[in-house]
Order: structure tokens, then sequence, then C-alpha cells
């Protein structure tokens, strides 16, 4: 062990002696409908971030939203979207799918993140999306890592799932970590939704332990 | 059995209770600013124990106590005290009359021998918490309950009338000044000492104010309550003798009305629907702001953190000099909550967080999004979230097709090469690439009735080398690259 992972073992045991926890117990998984999800994960866990990384155009990471959003619309959930740099589309979606969203349209990165900070602390929400896709990547790394624990956090004193929408990887903390990597050509726009939805190619590329289903 | 709950030095105590936080910790005068020469009319023990006394000018009362606070007599803080006062009573009873500045009494009569003291223990814990220290007397008329009430520790409840009264000083009984000087020439000095005088011959000498003050004496003065109704409006207004520039001393100011109001809103059982704030400025404007709340509510946490959330958001260009307080109420609803039924688990917090939110990004940039009834791109406006949802209406039989669209806000102008009418190269400030995959055009217009909303365009899907499908459109301004399908 090198002396630096050691000494954050040291931090880490000496913090549980201090401030010993209850564990928490294991409050389930959303349902995504996306079987390519679903199958891996179970769902998007609750308490915890998950991470999706969207590393090329039209890879489907609103395809992915609007499958949320008529999910949760039909579990009557409240979601909301942090839209880093307003990029969402309403007329893309059902009307009536669009009842249950807060949408905050910001317009800088710090703004977003102080708007998620204070959503992921909301007990009437089950579903917090933050959209950083279209942010500008430099600005997206100089995000501490700090800031993505204290999410984690702000998420684990709530039932919510919190979903972080990324060009790269950069949640420190995601309990869940999948990617979309496979980009649609123009053909697919004449595909119905739902058969997009289950098409949809997502891999997994990090499980913790606390986001696997019991 | 009645009670009666007695603020001593009422005056100073409503001037305190919403002074500085500092004042209240400090020796403290009250003086009256209409009065010339100003006199010290009250003063806290701590300024008493610095040697400030009662009728001392106010820079005798400073040269005794450099730190001493003068406070001047505030007719809407005796009020809002009065008011506080005659809420916590109704808590006791329904029974309820105003008896004096700083004195209530209320009848027992609801109440089971075993129960009257530690209620009206509890009516003063009650005021306790709205910064008002009181004390209370039980006696089986009025008046020997307010003279328990003077003499309280502070609860004292009297058993027998004449062993109660027997020792206590003539001036217990408020005698004229005239019949007291008579009766202290007769060496009578206590209450005690008056009723052993023959009542009769008494009356004959001193004539019916003598007659009065021996029933006084003797207890025996039983009287009717002059009851009054609990308050219907809900109103608090304070005005500051030096403009408040920062948002503390509001607060603390609020919270007082808060407190109070709440608690006159849980006795008449209703709840609070709306509050109106009104905040008056050194400049001579005023800053009003009418809140309304998610759900009714008349816990005083939930009313005082839906005000300093608002509050946090303001700001003003000068001092506050006035603040009012306003609270509409409404018959709060007894319903229990459906498991199934999309309503906010803490629609107060969520209204907090929908503030907060709003103070970050703008009011106009955060909401639920509901599209208007038009063909115009982008056409969409932004509504409060719904505090319930409607049932979810059945999946659509057909369903929509293809990627949803990401879009750019502003739209990129880009540069587009033609073979003859077709798209086959686009730049934009972002991007630019070969066009691979085409369809379109899609022709689109709408608004021709209005000149100035007249819309027109040309929309072609297109998808580039390597990666991304994105809408490219044509309009009277240009080619713009509207968004990618994602």
């Amino acid at each position: 062990m090198s002396p630096s992972a050691a000494n954050l073992a040291q931090l880490r045991q000496l913090l549980a002696e201090r401030f010993p926890t209850a564990p928490r117990p294991d409050t389930g998984v959303l349902p995504t409908g996306l079987p390519a999800v679903d199958e891996i994960a179970g769902g998007l866990p609750r308490r915890a971030l998950t991470e999706l990384v969207c590393g090329a155009p039209s890879t489907g990471s609103q395809l992915f939203l609007t499958q949320l959003l008529a999910g949760t619309r039909r579990q009557a959930v409240r979601v909301a979207l942090v839209d880093a740099t307003d990029n969402f589309d309403p007329q893309s979606i059902p009307p009536a799918e669009l009842q249950h969203l807060l949408w905050v349209r910001c317009q800088a990165i710090a703004e977003a993140m102080t708007a998620a900070d204070l959503l992921a602390r909301e007990a009437s929400l089950d579903l917090v999306v933050l959209d950083l896709v279209y942010g500008s990547l430099p600005a997206l790394r100089r995000i501490p890592d700090r800031t993505w624990y204290r999410l984690q956090r702000a998420v684990e004193e709530t039932n919510l799932v919190f979903l972080a929408l990324t060009p790269a990887r950069l949640v420190a903390s995601a309990q869940l970590r999948l990617q979309l990597d496979r980009p649609h050509p123009l053909a697919r726009q004449q595909t119905p939704r739902p058969k997009l939805v289950s098409d949809l190619a997502v891999t997994l590329q990090l499980q913790r332990h606390a986001a696997r289903q019991a | 059995m009645f009670a009666v709950i007695h603020l001593a030095d009422f005056a100073l105590q409503a001037a305190l209770r919403l002074a500085a936080r500092p004042a209240a910790s400090l020796p403290a005068a009250l003086i009256d600013p209409a009065q010339r020469p100003s006199v010290v009319l009250a003063c806290t023990p701590a300024a008493r124990s610095s040697g400030v006394e009662i009728g001392q000018s106010p820079a005798q009362a400073l040269a005794r106590c450099a730190r001493l606070v003068i406070l001047p007599a505030s007719a809407p803080a005796s009020a809002d005290a009065q008011a506080a006062l005659l809420a916590t009573a109704f808590s006791l009873s329904p029974a309820v009359e105003m008896t004096g500045p700083g004195i209530c009494t209320a009848s027992l009569q609801g109440l089971a021998p075993g129960e009257q003291e530690p209620a009206v223990r509890q009516t003063l814990s009650q005021l306790a918490a709205l910064g008002l220290h009181a004390t209370a007397g039980l006696g089986a008329t009025p008046l020997l309950a307010l003279y328990a009430a003077r003499r309280a520790h502070p609860v004292l409840a009297v058993g027998s009338a004449r062993d109660f009264l027997a020792p206590l000083p003539l001036a217990a009984a408020d005698p004229p000044a005239d019949v007291a000087g008579i009766l202290a020439s007769w060496g009578i000095h206590t209450l005690g000492q008056l009723t052993a005088l023959p009542k009769t011959s008494l009356a004959q000498r001193l004539g019916p104010a003598g007659l009065a003050l021996w029933e006084r004496a003797a207890g025996e003065s039983e009287r009717p309550l002059v009851c009054v109704a609990p308050e219907r409006t809900f109103v608090a207004s304070w005005e500051s003798e030096e403009p408040m520039e920062t948002l503390e001393p509001v607060l603390f100011i609020l919270r007082r009305f808060v407190d109070r109001l709440a608690l006159e809103l849980q006795t008449a059982a209703l709840a609070a629907a709306e509050l109106i704030l009104t905040l008056d400025l050194d400049d001579d404007t005023s800053l009003p702001r009418t809140i309304r709340l998610p759900e009714p509510a008349a816990q005083s946490d939930t009313l005082f953190r839906t005000l300093q959330t608002y509050l946090e958001t303001v700001r003003t260009s000068a001092g506050v000099t006035a603040i009012q307080l306003k609270i509409m109420p409404i018959r709060a609803a007894a319903r229990q909550r459906d498991v199934f039924d999309g309503a906010l688990r803490d629609p107060h917090r969520f209204a907090e967080t929908l503030a907060r939110i709003s103070a970050l990004v703008g009011t106009d940039r955060v909401g639920t999004p509901v599209l208007e009834n038009t063909r115009r791109p982008d056409a969409f406006h932004l509504v409060p979230p719904l505090a319930e949802l409607p049932r979810a209406p059945e999946p659509a039989i057909h369903p929509p097709l293809g990627l949803p669209l990401r879009r750019f806000r502003p739209p990129h102008p880009a540069t587009v090469e033609l073979e003859g009418s077709q798209p086959t190269y686009v730049w934009t400030p972002a991007f630019h690439g070969r066009i691979v995959e085409l369809a379109g055009p899609w022709q689109a217009a709408g608004d021709w009735w209005e000149a100035d909303q007249f819309w027109q365009r040309e929309e072609w899907d297109v998808g580039l080398d390597p990666v991304g499908l994105y809408r490219l459109v044509h309009t009277p301004g240009g080619w713009f690259v509207e968004g990618e399908y994602d």
C-alpha cells in the first residue's frame, strides 16, 4: 500500500470512529424501462449518484432522459432537470410527460451545480437529472471531486436518484457509471421511440457495492 | 375559578420584545417620547441594580448606568404584546376578558381542578416563547386571581381568601389617595386590619369609596367577565425609529409576529393561505409582496421559513422603516394523503427550494414546461409545478418517431455548401463536417396573419461525418443548426 493510500485508509478509519453512522438499508432502485440498464443494474440506485457518459453526439442521452420522464410520469413521482446549457427541448416530448418535470434552465456550470446541490436535498423529488453534456469540458474538469462527494452526501439523506449526464468521466463519487457509445444513423429517425429505447446500447463502466441490488 | 395572566412592566416588556437582540440582555429603561421632560417610566432589574430609578431623567439614568438602553414606549409594540397575551389566554378558555394593559382574565370553568394549574403554567410557557414573562394567579373571583397574579412567582393559587388577603398591604386593593391617607392616619396598613373594621361603620365614615375598598379588601367583589372574541384578522405591524439596513433585525421582528399570529391561527382552528408582507423603506417607497403558500399552514416555523426564504432574495435601495405582516386565513384541509395521488411530500420545503433556485437562475427560468398551441419552433412557457399530478394518460397508440432534439439556444449560425439545392457540407463555430446522410427538406410556416410574428423555414435532418445527427434549418435570416438529435 502506498503512503498516500495508507493515509487515506487511516483518515477513513478515524472519521468512522469519530462520526459513527448507522448502516443505511439499501432502499432499492428506480427502474428505467431501458432493458440495457435494468438487466445489468436493476435500475438507477436511489440515494446515490449515477453517471451516464455520452462520449459522442447522437448516442441517445436525450432518448434516455425521455424514457425516464415517461416512466416516472406513470409512477406519479417528480423529476427535476438541471439543464446546465439550456438544451432540453420540450417539443420533443409528449405534453403529458412534462407535467411532473421541474426544468431549471441554467446559463453557467456553476449555476447548475448550485441548483443541483439544492435539489439533491429535496424530499419531494424522486429523480434529479443534471445535464452537463454540452458543458465545456475544461470547465467541467475543474469541478473539484469534493463537489461530487458533497452531492453524494446530500442524496444519501433523501430517497432520490441523482443522474448526471456528462461528456466524459467526471463524477468521482458515482455509484453507477454507464456509457452510451453507439451513435445512431439517420435512418433510425423513422423508428418508433419504444423500439429505439429497447435497442439503446448502454455499457456498464462501474458499479460500486452500494448500488448493487440485494 | 378564574385565572389572571399578568405581565409586570407591560410597556417595557412589549418594547423589549421587539427591540434588537442586544437590548434584551442589557439594562434597559422605558421612556415616553411624547412626555416633556422625559423620565424613566420603568426599568429592568439589571438597570435597577445599577442604580436606575423610576422618575429619573434619561441623562441621570445614563449617568448611573452607562450601558443602559433607553427604549421609547411604543403603541404598536404594546398592541402586539397585548394580542400575544390574548392569544395565549384563549388556549385556556373561550371566556377571556382583556382586563387591562398586560392583564387578562380567563374563566377556568371548563377545566377540572387538577388541570387548572398545569394549564396555566403551559400558558406561561407559551408566553415565554413569545418573549413575554408573565405571572398568573388563580382565585375564586377575578379580583382574588388578580391579587394573586401580582404576587405570584410565577403561579399562585388562592385557597382561603381570608388567609391570603389579610397580610397584603393596603395598596394591593388600589385605595383612592384620600381614603388611603385617612386609613394611614388610623394606623390601618393591611387588608386584614381594614376588614377587621365593621363594614357598615366604615361605609358611614368613608362613603361609597370606603365601602367598595372594604369589599375589595375582603375579596367579596364579584363581577361577570367582559368577554372578548378571538381575533379574526391576523395582522402585525411595527415601525422602527432607525431604518433597519440588514436582514437580521427584520427577521427578528418577523419571528415575533409569526409566533403570535401562528398561535392566533391555531386558536381559531385556521391556517394561513397567503402571507402579505409590506416593507416600508426609508426613501418613502414600499415593497409589498404576497406569498401564496403551497399548502395552508399554521406552524410558526413553516411560516417564518417562507418569509425568510423570500427576504434572502430581496435587495432594497434603502433601509426598512416599517414592517406589516398580514395573514389571509383559510380552513385547514383535513384530508389524508393517498400514496398514489402524486402530491408533493413536503410542499413548504419544495416551495422554499424553488424560491432559492428562482433567486439563482431567475424566476422565468425555472418551472414546468407547457407547450404552446402552435407549430412555431421552441414555443413553450414555464408554469409553477403542479401541487398534485393528474393521473398519467394511457401510452399513445402512435408513439413519437426518432431521437428527441437537443436544442441549441440560440441556434448555431451555419455556412452550408450546396450541390444544386442540397446541402453537402456544413460549418458552424462549434463543429463542421461533410453531410453523409440527408433527409428533407420539410417546409413550415406560420403566424402569417401577424406581420411581426410570421415565420417560415425549411428543415433538413443531416448526418455528419464521422458522427452526429443534426437539424439544419434554412430561414430568411440564413442557415442555422438548430440542435442535435440525441
